[in-house]
Parts: C-alpha cells; sequence; structure tokens
C-alpha cells in the first residue's frame, strides 16, 4: 500500500517518461486490438521516419494491461483503461512478493522464503519502479524474473520436464516484457556450466537445461521485437555453447558406460580434434561471408550498446554521449545502494556465505545469481533491480537462519526449568544466555523495524511524484501544485493543428506524444542518434542556423523546459550540454563543446558566459523576456536585479532577445514550459499575400498522400 | 455570427379585439455582455371588433438561424483578429424598430453597451448618446414589418465564451445515487488572438488579454458530491470548490487562460442522492432534472446531448420535456453486473441558452425486484467459485492411483480417530474424580458405585474402539499401532491408578486411614497419574 503514495497524493495518473509511451500504445491495443497493434506504424514519432512500433518495443507490458481490461470489460466492470495502467504495477509487486517467497523457499526454508517476501514488498530499489502510476516494463519482468528462476530451481530439483515448460513459458513472458531477459539467458546457462565444473551433473540437470533452452528459444523468437536475435547476437551464443558443451557431457557419459577406457580415450582425443575443427571453420565461414560483421552491427543501437555498457562501466561513457546523458546509465554510488537497500545491503553477503556453506544445486544458483547481479548493479544505477531480489532472498536467509539459532534455541530451553525446577544453578546459567540472546535477537528486531521506516521514508519521499505534476509547500504547510507540463501539453493538444510537428529535447519526446497527442521529431526510444544530433545542434546553433535545420524538419512548434523562475533544476538549460555533445558527436564542424564554456572552462548562463552560449536558440529561448522580469514573488529580497535565474543563481547575460523566425506560442504559468511558434518564410514576406492562403495547404496535402503511398 | 436571448415581456396586453396596434414599444437592448438581450415592452390596443386571442411575435427573417430562446441578433468583433495587448470591438447588428406583424404608434430603443468607447453608431432619428446608453426614439407611427439597421461598433471585453458541444449523462441507480457527468468544448468565439503569447505581459499587466477567459463559474445542485473536474491528462488541478447553504459552486479554471480562438475541453462530473429527484409510487417511476443545467452565467450552447440512463430492466419510458427537443433511438449501456444493459434515453438540442435550464421529467415503470439481480448474481457467482472448488478438493481427478498417498490419508484419518477417543477416555477419569470429590462430601456410596460402573462400562467400549482401530492401522502396515499400543498400556496403569484413589477414598469415608495418610497417598497417586497422563500426551503428540 505505500505504493499508492502518489495516487493518493497527487491522482490516478501515469508517471515519469516512458510509462507515457507505454500507456499510450496500450490505449492503442485496447482501441484497435491486438493485431492492429503488432502492425503499428506510428507516424507521430520521429518525423519525418516514424517508427514501427509493433516491432520494436517488449509488448508483454501492453498485452498485460491490455487483457486485464478486456476480461473487466467483458464482464462489464467499466474501468479505464488508464486505472488498468495505473495499478498494475502494484499489482504486479504483489506476485513478485509471492514468487519470491517460493523461490526462497524452495533455496532454504519457509521461514526465509516469508521474509524474503517482506523484503521485497517494501524494499525501495523495487518499489522504485513499482509504484503505481509507473507504468514501465520492469514492474512485471522482476516478476517474470523471479518466477522464472523459481520454475527453474524446481525443474532443476526435480528434473521434471512440467516444470521446465512452465520455466519457460514464465521465460517467454520475461522476453516479451523486458529486454532483461538476456540476464536469464546468460544466468541459467552459467549455473549449468558451474555445476558441470562442480562435478554436480545430473540427469535432473540434462533434462531441465535441453528442454528449457530448445523450447525457450522458440518461444523467445516469437516475440517480433526479438526475432532472430537468440540465435544471432553474441548475448545468446553463451547459452547456445551451454547446451552443446551440455549434450557432448552427456554423451560422454553414456560412452564411458558402453566403452573400454582405452577405446574411450581415442574417441574422446577424436572427438575434441574435431569438434575443434567445426568451430574454426564455422568462424572462417562466417567472416567470410560477413555474417559476423552483421552480428555485431545488425541490430539497433540502444539495447546493444546498453548491453555492451552493462559488461564494463566506462565503455559507454566513452563511446556515446547520448547513454552517458542518461542519469539511470550512470555508475552506482555506495549511497544509493545503502538508499535502495538499507540494512539489507549489509546482511545479504552472510546469507551469501550461509549458501555457500551448506551448498547444493540450487544454491549454487543463488550464489552465481548474487554475484554477476551485484556486478551489473555497481555499473549501472538502473540495474540495481535486478540486485534487489537476490538481496532480498539471501538477507532472508541470514536473517532467518539468526533467528532459528536463538530463538529456537529459546523454546527448547524454556521446557526444561519448567519441568525441574530445582536446579537453581541451571537456570542463572540459562539466564545470562537469556539476556544474550534476547538483547541480538532485540538488536535484529531493531534493524529491521529501522528498515522498515526507511522504506516507508524512502518511498513516500523519493518515490512517489508524478514528476509531471509538481508540487511545493508554502510556509504554513499548505501545497501548491504546479500543474505546468499539463497546461502546455493540453494548450498543444486544443490550440494547434492536429498534425503540427513539434522540436523538443528527446526527454519529452513521449509524453508530448502521450499527453499532447503531436508528432514530435525525438524521444525517448533514442534509437536514431543522428536525428537526435540533428535535433541538438538545432538547440545549440545560432537562430538563422536553427532555423535552416528546422525548416528542414517541418518543424511547427519548439517546446522547451525553463525552470529559471521557479528553480526547478531539471531544465534544458541543465541539460544543454549534453545537446551540445550530441551534436558535436555528429557535427563535429559546426558544433564544438569548448566554444559554450568560458576561456576558464566554466559553464556560465550571466555575462561571463561565452556569446556562442549567449546566443544560442536554447538560450534564447529560455531567457526570452526573461531580463525584464523582476523578482517580484521573492518579496523579501528587493536586490535581486531583474532577469535573476533561480535555477543557476545568477542573473543573466543577455537580457535582449529578440527573434526573427520565431515567435512566442505560449508559456505556462510558472514559465516552466514555453512554447514557440516557427514562423513560416511566407510570413515573413508580408507582402505577399497571395501565396499564404494556398501553399501550405497544397504543401501539406501532398506531404500526406506521399506519406500515405509510402506505407500502404 | 452570434446567438442571443430575448425575454419577451409583455406589458398591458389587450386582447378584446381584431386589428391589433401597438401603441406604444419600449425596447432596451442590452450589449454589454456576448449575449444581445433585447428586452421588449408592449402596449397593445385592439382596434378591430372581435375579441384576440393571440397575437403574433415575429422575428427578422436574418435572425432567425440564430434564435436561441425567442429572438436573435448579430453580434461580431471587428477587427476579427487582435493581439494580446488590444482590445476587443465589437459589431453589432440590429433593427431600429420592434420588427412586427401590426403598425406601432410610437417606440423608443434604449442599447445598453458594456463600455463608454463606442467608435461608430447609426445616427437614426438623432439618438443620444449618455455614457453607456445610446437612446433612440421615440419613433412615430411605424409601418408593419419595418425594417432599418441599427449598427453599433463598440468596445466589448467580456469574453465571447461558447459551448460547442455539451454531452450530458444522467445515470440513474435505485440504490440511491444519480450521476452526473458533462463533458464540454469551450470555445473563445470573439476577436482571434493574433501574434504572440506573451506569459510576461500576462503576467504583469493588468490590461493584457483583457478579453481572456481565466476562470468562471459552474452552479451545481446543492446536494452535489464528489465533485470531479478534469481531461484526458488527468485532474484539472486548477480549480476550486465552495459549497454553499443552496448551491455548490466550482470555479473552474481551464489549465490555460483562453485567449480568442482558443478552445478546451473538460469533464465535469458529480453524485446526487436520487431522493431528491426520484418520485416512485409503486412500480411507477419519475426523474425530474434539469435537461441541462448551469456552467457558466449567460452561457451558450451550439449543440446539446442528453443521455439518461435508466436502470436495468425499466419499460414504458416516456420523456416530457419543456420545449421541443429531438430524440434519437434509445441505446443500450452497461455497466457493472449488467447482463441485458440499461437503456439509454438519448435527445439533442442546438443553440441552447441560459433559459433552457428547465426540468425534464422520464416516466417508467420498473419492477422493484429486479433490484434484487445483481446482488443475486454475485451471490450466484461466488457460489458457483466455491462449489467447483469444494469439488474439486472432494473430488480425486488422477488419472494413475497413487497407492501409497491412499494409505497415508487412511492412517492419518484413523489416528484423527484415536485421539478423539483417547482425549474422550481421559475425560472419563476427569469425570471420575469429580464423582469421588462428591462423594467424599455427601458420602454417598451408592452414587459411587454407580458413577465406578458406568466409567467402568464407558471405559471398555473405548477402549475396545481404540484397540480395533489400533488392529486396522497395524492392517494398513502403519509403525503408529505400536504406539497405540502404547498409549493402551500407559491407560490401563492411570485407569488403575484411578481405581485406587476411589478405594482410598472409599476406605476414608469408612474411617480405615487417617485423614494425613489419605492425602499423602492421595498425592503420590495424582503426582503419578499426571505422569502417565503427560507421557499419553506425548505419545499423542507424536501421532
Amino acid at each position: 500500500s505505500s505504493r499508492l503514495f502518489a495516487v493518493i497524493r497527487f491522482e490516478s495518473i501515469i508517471h515519469e517518461f516512458d510509462p507515457w509511451f507505454n500507456y499510450r500504445s496500450t490505449h492503442h491495443l485496447a482501441s484497435n486490438g491486438f493485431y492492429e497493434f503488432l502492425n503499428w506504424f506510428d507516424e507521430r514519432a520521429w518525423y519525418p521516419l516514424g517508427r514501427i512500433v509493433g516491432g520494436t518495443v517488449y509488448p508483454g507490458l501492453m498485452v498485460t494491461a491490455g487483457l486485464i481490461h478486456y476480461v473487466l470489460n467483458l464482464l462489464h466492470v467499466t474501468v479505464h483503461i488508464r486505472d488498468v495502467c495505473v495499478f498494475l504495477a502494484p499489482v504486479f509487486s504483489g506476485l513478485t512478493s509471492i514468487s519470491t517467497f517460493l523461490l526462497t523457499r524452495e533455496l532454504w526454508n519457509q521461514g526465509a522464503g516469508l521474509l524474503a517476501a517482506c523484503f521485497i514488498a517494501i524494499v525501495p530499489g523495487y518499489i522504485s519502479r513499482s509504484v503505481a502510476g509507473s507504468f514501465d516494463n520492469e514492474g512485471i519482468a522482476i516478476f517474470a524474473l523471479q518466477f522464472t528462476y523459481y520454475l527453474w530451481v524446481k525443474s532443476v530439483k526435480t528434473g521434471s520436464v512440467f516444470w521446465t515448460i512452465g520455466c519457460c513459458i514464465s521465460y517467454f513472458y520475461m522476453v516479451s516484457a523486458w529486454g532483461g531477459y538476456v540476464f536469464i539467458i546468460n544466468l541459467i546457462p552459467l549455473h549449468v556450466f558451474v555445476l558441470l565444473l562442480m562435478q554436480r551433473y545430473s540427469r535432473r540437470v540434462y533434462i531441465a537445461y535441453s528442454t528449457f533452452y530448445i523450447v525457450g528459444l522458440v518461444l523467445s523468437m516469437q516475440v517480433p521485437f526479438v526475432g532472430f536475435q537468440p540465435i544471432r547476437t553474441s548475448e545468446h551464443m553463451a547459452a547456445a555453447g551451454v547446451f552443446a558443451l551440455l549434450q557432448a557431457y552427456a554423451f560422454l557419459l553414456y560412452l564411458k558406460d558402453r566403452l573400454t577406457k582405452q577405446e574411450f580415450q581415442t574417441l574422446f582425443f577424436l572427438g575434441v580434434s574435431l569438434a575443434a575443427g567445426v568451430v574454426f571453420l564455422t568462424v572462417i565461414y562466417l567472416t567470410y561471408t560477413g555474417e559476423w560483421a552483421c552480428i555485431h552491427v545488425d541490430f539497433f543501437f540502444p539495447r546493444h550498446t546498453v548491453f555492451y555498457s552493462h559488461l564494463g562501466p566506462f565503455y559507454a561513457k566513452i563511446h556515446i554521449p547520448i547513454i552517458a546523458s542518461v542519469s539511470e546509465h550512470q555508475p552506482t554510488t555506495w549511497v544509493s545502494f545503502f538508499f535502495d537497500l538499507h540494512i539489507l545491503v549489509c546482511t545479504f553477503p552472510a546469507g551469501l556465505w550461509f549458501c555457500i556453506k551448506n551448498i547444493n544445486d540450487e544454491r549454487v544458483f543463488v550464489a552465481l545469481y548474487a554475484i554477476s547481479a551485484v556486478y551489473f548493479a555497481g555499473v549501472m544505477v538502473r540495474l540495481m533491480l535486478t540486485l534487489t531480489p537476490v538481496v532480498c532472498m539471501l538477507s532472508a536467509v541470514a536473517f532467518s537462519s539468526v533467528f532459528e539459532h536463538y530463538m529456537g534455541d529459546d523454546t527448547r530451553r524454556e521446557k526444561p526449568p519448567a519441568e525441574d525446577s530445582s536446579d537453581e544453578d541451571d537456570k542463572r546459567n540459562s539466564g545470562n544466555l537469556y539476556d544474550k540472546v534476547s538483547l541480538l535477537t532485540m538488536l535484529m528486531l531493531m534493524l529491521l523495524m529501522m528498515f522498515a521506516v526507511h522504506c516507508t521514508w524512502v518511498t513516500s519521499n523519493a518515490y512517489s511524484s508524478p514528476s509531471v505534476v509538481l508540487a511545493s509547500y508554502n510556509h504554513d504547510g499548505s501545497r501548491n501544485i504546479l500543474d505546468d507540463f499539463r497546461e502546455a501539453y493540453y494548450w498543444l493538444r486544443q490550440n494547434t493543428d492536429e498534425h503540427v510537428r513539434v522540436m523538443s529535447w528527446w526527454d519529452y519526446g513521449y509524453q508530448i506524444a502521450g499527453m499532447a497527442n503531436r508528432t514530435t521529431l525525438v524521444d525517448n526510444n533514442t534509437w536514431n542518434n543522428s536525428h537526435i544530433a540533428l535535433v541538438g545542434k538545432a538547440m545549440s546553433s545560432n537562430e538563422s542556423a536553427a532555423y535552416e535545420i528546422m525548416r528542414s524538419l517541418d518543424v511547427d512548434y519548439v517546446l522547451i523546459i525553463f525552470g529559471g523562475v521557479i528553480g526547478y533544476s531539471g531544465d534544458d538549460i541543465n541539460k544543454f550540454l549534453w545537446m551540445v555533445r550530441i551534436a558535436e558527436g555528429e557535427h563535429p564542424k559546426d558544433i564544438r563543446e569548448s566554444d559554450y564554456f568560458t576561456p576558464q572552462g566554466e559553464f556560465r548562463v550571466d555575462k561571463a558566459g561565452s556569446p556562442t552560449l549567449l546566443n544560442c536558440l536554447m538560450y534564447k529561448m529560455s531567457y526570452y523576456r526573461f531580463g525584464e522580469m523582476q523578482e517580484t514573488e521573492a518579496k523579501l529580497d528587493f536586490r535581486t536585479p531583474p532577469g535573476f535565474d533561480r535555477t543557476r543563481n545568477v542573473e543573466i547575460g543577455n537580457k535582449d532577445i529578440k527573434f526573427k523566425h520565431l515567435e512566442e506560442a505560449f508559456t505556462s504559468e510558472h514559465w516552466l514550459v514555453r512554447i514557440y511558434k516557427v514562423k513560416h518564410l511566407d510570413n515573413r514576406e508580408s507582402l505577399d499575400h497571395k501565396l499564404r492562403s494556398v501553399v501550405p495547404k497544397q504543401k501539406y496535402t501532398s506531404k500526406k498522400v506521399r506519406k500515405s503511398y509510402l506505407f500502404q | 455570427a452570434w446567438q442571443s436571448g430575448v425575454g419577451g415581456h409583455l406589458g398591458g396586453l389587450s386582447v378584446s379585439a381584431g386589428g391589433l396596434v401597438n401603441e406604444e414599444v419600449k425596447r432596451t437592448v442590452d450589449l454589454s455582455t456576448h449575449l444581445a438581450k433585447i428586452t421588449t415592452e408592449l402596449v397593445l390596443s385592439n382596434q378591430g371588433h372581435s375579441a384576440v386571442q393571440s397575437f403574433i411575435l415575429s422575428v427578422e427573417p436574418d435572425l432567425a438561424p440564430h434564435l436561441a430562446y425567442i429572438g436573435a441578433s448579430v453580434k461580431l468583433p471587428f477587427p476579427t483578429h487582435i493581439t494580446q495587448a488590444e482590445r476587443q470591438l465589437v459589431v453589432f447588428q440590429g433593427n431600429h424598430y420592434l420588427y412586427s406583424p401590426y403598425p406601432t404608434r410610437s417606440q423608443t430603443t434604449r442599447v445598453r453597451l458594456a463600455s463608454k468607447t463606442v467608435e461608430t453608431y447609426t445616427k437614426l432619428g438623432n439618438p443620444s448618446k449618455n455614457d453607456e446608453i445610446i437612446e433612440y426614439g421615440p419613433f412615430r407611427d411605424v409601418p408593419p414589418y419595418s425594417e432599418d439597421t441599427m449598427k453599433i461598433h463598440y468596445e466589448n471585453n467580456t469574453p465571447f465564451l461558447t459551448i460547442g458541444s455539451l454531452t450530458r449523462t444522467i445515470e440513474v441507480s435505485h440504490w440511491g445515487n444519480i450521476a452526473v457527468e458533462e463533458t464540454i468544448d469551450l470555445r473563445h468565439t470573439g476577436a482571434v488572438l493574433r501574434g504572440a503569447f506573451s506569459r510576461y505581459d500576462y503576467q504583469r499587466q493588468s490590461d493584457s488579454g483583457i478579453s481572456s477567459i481565466k476562470s468562471f463559474k459552474t452552479i451545481l445542485p446543492a446536494s452535489a458530491q464528489d465533485v470531479y473536474y478534469r481531461d484526458e491528462i488527468g485532474n484539472i488541478s486548477t480549480s476550486h470548490l465552495q459549497v454553499l447553504d443552496d448551491s455548490v459552486e466550482v470555479e473552474v479554471r481551464p489549465r490555460f487562460p483562453l485567449f480568442g480562438g482558443w478552445k478546451t475541453h473538460y469533464v465535469i462530473g458529480y453524485n446526487l442522492p436520487s431522493y431528491e429527484y426520484l418520485y416512485t409510487l409503486g412500480d411507477q417511476y419519475a426523474l425530474k432534472m434539469r435537461l441541462v443545467d448551469h456552467v457558466y452565467d449567460d452561457q451558450v450552447i451550439d449543440s446539446l446531448t442528453v443521455k439518461i440512463i435508466l436502470p436495468e430492466g425499466a419499460r414504458n419510458i416516456h420523456m416530457d420535456t419543456p420545449y421541443k427537443i429531438d430524440r434519437l433511438p434509445n441505446q443500450l449501456h452497461y455497466t457493472y453486473l449488467d447482463t441485458f444493459g440499461r437503456p439509454v434515453l438519448v435527445v439533442t438540442k442546438d443553440n441552447l441558452v441560459e433559459h433552457h435550464i428547465q426540468d425534464v421529467v422520464v416516466h417508467y415503470n420498473f419492477n422493484k425486484i429486479l433490484m434484487l439481480q445483481e446482488p443475486l448474481l454475485v451471490v450466484g457467482a461466488f457460489y458457483i467459485l466455491f462449489f467447483t472448488v469444494i469439488i474439486y478438493v472432494r473430488l480425486d481427478f488422477a488419472i494413475t492411483k497413487d497407492p501409497a498417498a491412499e494409505v497415508r490419508m487412511k492412517v492419518a484419518s484413523i489416528t484423527e480417530q484415536v485421539l478423539t477417543l483417547v482425549n474422550k477416555r481421559l475425560g472419563l477419569y476427569r469425570h471420575m474424580d469429580e464423582v469421588v470429590n462428591r462423594y467424599k462430601q455427601s458420602r454417598d456410596t451408592g452414587a459411587l458405585n454407580s458413577g465406578r460402573k458406568t466409567l467402568e462400562a464407558d471405559h471398555r467400549t473405548l477402549t475396545n474402539e481404540i484397540s480395533s482401530l489400533q488392529a486396522r492401522l497395524k492392517a494398513e502396515g502403519s509403525d503408529l499401532a505400536e504406539k497405540v499400543g502404547e498409549v493402551q498400556k500407559v491407560d490401563s496403569q492411570v485407569k488403575e491408578l484411578v481405581c485406587r484413589s476411589c478405594q482410598e477414598a472409599e476406605r476414608l469415608v469408612a474411617g480405615k486411614v487417617k485423614k494425613e495418610a489419605y492425602i499423602e497417598n492421595e498425592k503420590n497417586l495424582s503426582s503419578k497419574r499426571q505422569e502417565f497422563v503427560g507421557r499419553i500426551d506425548s505419545l499423542l503428540d507424536a501421532l
């Protein structure tokens, strides 16, 4: 229920950025049906390229929400699709809790399972992705992840095809839900491989893995976005390799039973050399035909590079600024480890130690899971999410075995003194022990209590803001709602032509598409770096150069976020350097990052700032007419000069801003969102009245015709 | 084009004979808002000989399409596009005379404007202008159907707010609630904003964007509850609700100020208690509600659609409307727990103003038994659910038989029986203790003997039953049989002890032992018994 803070404090609304896209596509799915969704070509995104949504999303989330909505409406429970989407994540975190219980019960015992379920229910690391309104892939993927692991452990334990098929279906669901399925398809082979190395091979493992690999592979290829990747890309090669190895190993074992030792050895060498030859030839063949290159370059960059950045902390930073520019992709700090996991981060190594001490097949698995997840979480804040469940499980193991040890003794020792009460010495001894034990138990309970308090606090303060609606508190505790984003998006939706194209930085692409329902140039999908760089270039050039770019991209409106009036720090000026960097990556001749710094190497927006910065489009749009603005709200301080930027705490450097090709179309109440209209050329030549009424219309229709022709 | 309303207040009416003449006409044209309200006071005289039952009020043919309530006028913003800083100027075109089929003796027209600033006005008969008021006339002896264009170009900064379409849904529930939801398309139809919208000017200068709309008040019924105000992207946080004695006032503030040509769209909804609007007599019901309600003062609605959703099973529906409206074919609506759908009445009407806020009455029959349908549906669904679960749990659907599991289940049931029997037997001993105690006080040997007899008899039957169960356990091949045997052995010792304590008591009563010795003895016996019973308990636990 702590996941519902946001709904209670604000309303039932979709949060953040990506969820808006998911919501929009779910809406599309709910209103147009499944096949229409799979074939959906979204002409409102990535103008003029468009986006094939059906083939470039993991549809699990949308299909789940759409299915729930469909079933409810079939029963005449008239729930709006928005509410289904908002409450999907909390519902699925309930299921996650159950599957964590099952998994931990398989690994350790029921008590640990119960503790693990409690932990995962409130741990901030998971709550951050599953509050009501956070309608994102991760919300359901963690459930799928845990459930797949549970079924895998179960099938390794029993060696039954039934459980393995269950595991495959769950894996299929995971594949359809989140790109993180790669984690499963690498971890399970790793488990099998380590089991082989540890001489723990058994028929059960053979049955489980062979079935899982074949069925899982076939099922995962059914997801359009994944397609043939499982047999072509390097991420999936480990699974294939382990599969081959397992077959070979099983075959050798079989032969060993049938042959004498001498025969077996010759055969073994023969087999090994043959295998080596085959591998060698394959590599040569692939290199020759260029398939190998294909394997590396063939697919979309974000998934690919995100995966590479999983491998090494520094890969993305050096190579692709767009990935580094997302705060979620930064390496994790110790603070955020503690913030998201609190006491669990200290206790889970203990749980790991317990597991390794009493090792068996499935504990090997959880140990590998823990180690790999810790590594990934260290690389990227975002992958903290995969670490969280295993931390919960292992901490639960630690806590549960400690409690079992001490409190179990407790109950047993309680009996003897009750029966023979004559033995006074004994009682005193045990009394001493009692003190220690109860002290320790109390301490542990205190820790758990503090953990619960911390979790609630973090959830309430850090993870329960929709970020679409901002709230500020007055001195008397009353609340002000700053609804500027929706104000501006709704203005766009109501008062612009249905087909206008809005240029903004990619962060706001999904929101514009979702809330304003207008065509955007770039959005949070970030699949086309050069397109983003072009927008970045327009933002960081001077007005006339930017105008050229905007005209070539048919931009009608430009939307920017400006926090200088209310002191909102996540605005476009603060993100501006990333725009410059990304633009520089594609257009090094026109944009140079160093131009935007002062000679001392500072990024300043006041008078000392570099002239390139003070005259670039982004700066002008942000501070247009801001120079005239005297802070009257801050009545305490009359000395603040006009045009005082409260986010950066400086007086702006360029107060005389005039536009030639743009005009202010809308600015929200607290100036948070500013929208500019790009004037058409015709408009500028004010003498020629005849062209004005005819030309844009013609242009427009021809464009439509061409577009529809293209995609028929 | 612009719609308007005319309140036709008829002054002294004489209805005696034909050949009507307008003796005196006083017209007041109120142009101070976005509506042109023309009020006409007539004094008619009948010059004919026969009685007149009615007279004709006619409207200029040009204005007929704009007619909203009764009468119309044309008011257009001119210039049609203004910048944010400019003021809105409006041209009103009307008639200097009363458009009437009868000759008029004398008439005056008084025009009230919104401000002193007037660009031009027609100067028929040298009108006098005094601040915001222009007075025409008096005109003498005007022939019937005379027309002369009156044109006034003046400043009018009142917002020209129009509701493009309003869909009002009224959902009646017989469980005590009426839900009303209005979906409103709002448009500023004044002079269109030209050029940039500057937030700076708008915030800093009070006269900037003077004809724009920041907010307006909607008055809801006094019993309105759970008011919501939202649009496609969520709750509109810029509204205020004020509960007054006789109404609920919502200060509706669109997300953004509405300038000329801008539009917005929102949904406002609330719940009403049905006892205020729903009347019943046996199976007959009557819903009396406003067909259209207040949205803002002097409202103008281009097109209205009202949907009235009646409860599932309503029959013989008919509707009494205050004025003529178009009925569309009925629809069906499905919501929670509906099976065959709720009837929906759909009516539409164009061009409405404030005077159209009137009650509509919907009569229908509804069988009260049908109220039980939905709860029964839920009960039935749960019944079926539980029944399936019961059947699933009770019956064996396995394809193969698992003998071991069956044996286990059998053994479990037998041990359960054993447990109850053993506990019953221990209960017998406690009962015997009571009998002995009573005997010690009453010294009634007969009672003691009879108690002992019943104990013996009950004990024997119970022990026999347990042994037979033990035999069955043995037959199933369970090792629990031995434990049961042990229990039996210990039990016989307990029985012995009980008998002995019984005898001791007899001896005490007979005076064969001293009291101290008896107490000592009794203590011994009871501690031994405790021990045995404890052993039985632990054995039972093991079972």
